[in-house]
């Protein structure tokens, strides 16, 4: 199943963890091939890629990371699987405080006003919650 | 099917890639319950997870990566996913200044040692070559 977004059921056990530590969300990232912005948008005439779409998710989310403290620790296009047969375009690791302000990230009005580039360059992704130990 | 090791195309494919800039080697880890040290192994007797036994090579293989320039980015523990499905124990990151450094790490005089604490805690992994553009 490809998805880009929480089941309700995965969004309760994340906001059942403890708050307090800091976690590092690791995203395995595939892009459309072609962006699909709705018609009409000013971006729909523009041609871009996913891969272009998400870069201007990328960069308007910055400053909504910074905002809550948040840091991009690590972002990279993929060059290659040398090890297994994943497919994967883009690995990038966020590092949030704690998972109440990456909540409150994720459904703000400034975020929500964003996200469209992210629907419009996203084919689907993993996100995976880690606990950074090194 | 699950991958322990590159197979010789993709080892090839890594090695001959004409890109010279740095990479970052992302690793998703999933571990043994217990270790599996083989009999021969001074551990072979201790009781010990996988976790553990792979953690003892990844602090070996930073030692010996250091020394090329290989430095640890990121080992997280995975707590679940919060988007998608899947099965990785731990994700760990190693960035190197180029390919060659990677491969160099790989014919350390340590590697053939500190190996058997990878084949006894790993069950499988996958390893996603990328080139960093953040940090810079």
């Amino acid at each position: 199943m490809t998805t880009i977004q929480p089941t309700p059921e995965q969004v309760q056990a994340f906001l059942g963890r403890p708050n307090d530590a800091p976690m590092a969300m690791v995203n395995l990232l595939k892009f459309k091939e072609t962006a699909t912005y709705e018609a009409g948008t000013p971006e729909a005439a523009e041609n871009l890629t996913g891969w272009e779409a998400y870069q201007r998710y990328g960069a308007a989310v910055t400053p909504l990371l910074d905002d809550i403290g948040a840091k991009t620790l690590y972002a990279g296009p993929t060059n290659g699987m040398m090890i297994g047969e994943g497919d994967w375009d883009m690995v990038a690791i966020v590092e949030y405080p704690n998972r109440a302000l990456m909540m409150q990230m994720g459904t703000s009005e400034a975020y929500q006003a964003l996200h469209y580039h992210r629907a419009a360059g996203l084919a689907h992704q993993l996100l995976i919650d880690t606990t950074k130990i090194a | 099917m699950p991958a322990f090791q590159p197979t010789a195309d993709q080892f090839r494919a890594f090695r001959d890639d004409p890109h010279d800039g740095p990479i970052a080697q992302v690793n998703l880890l999933k571990f043994r319950v217990k270790a599996a040290y083989k009999p021969t192994d001074p551990e072979h007797d201790t009781e010990e997870t996988g976790a553990a036994a792979y953690q003892r090579y990844a602090d070996a293989f930073g030692v010996a990566a250091a020394e090329v320039g290989g430095t640890c980015l990121l080992m997280g523990t995975t707590e679940r996913y919060f988007i998608g499905q899947g099965d990785w124990d731990a994700v760990m990151i190693m960035q190197f200044p180029n390919r060659k450094a990677f491969i160099t790490t790989l014919n350390h005089e340590t590697y053939q040692d500190m190996h058997r604490h990878r084949d006894a805690g790993l069950l499988a992994q996958e390893l996603i070559t990328t080139r960093p553009s953040i940090p810079e």
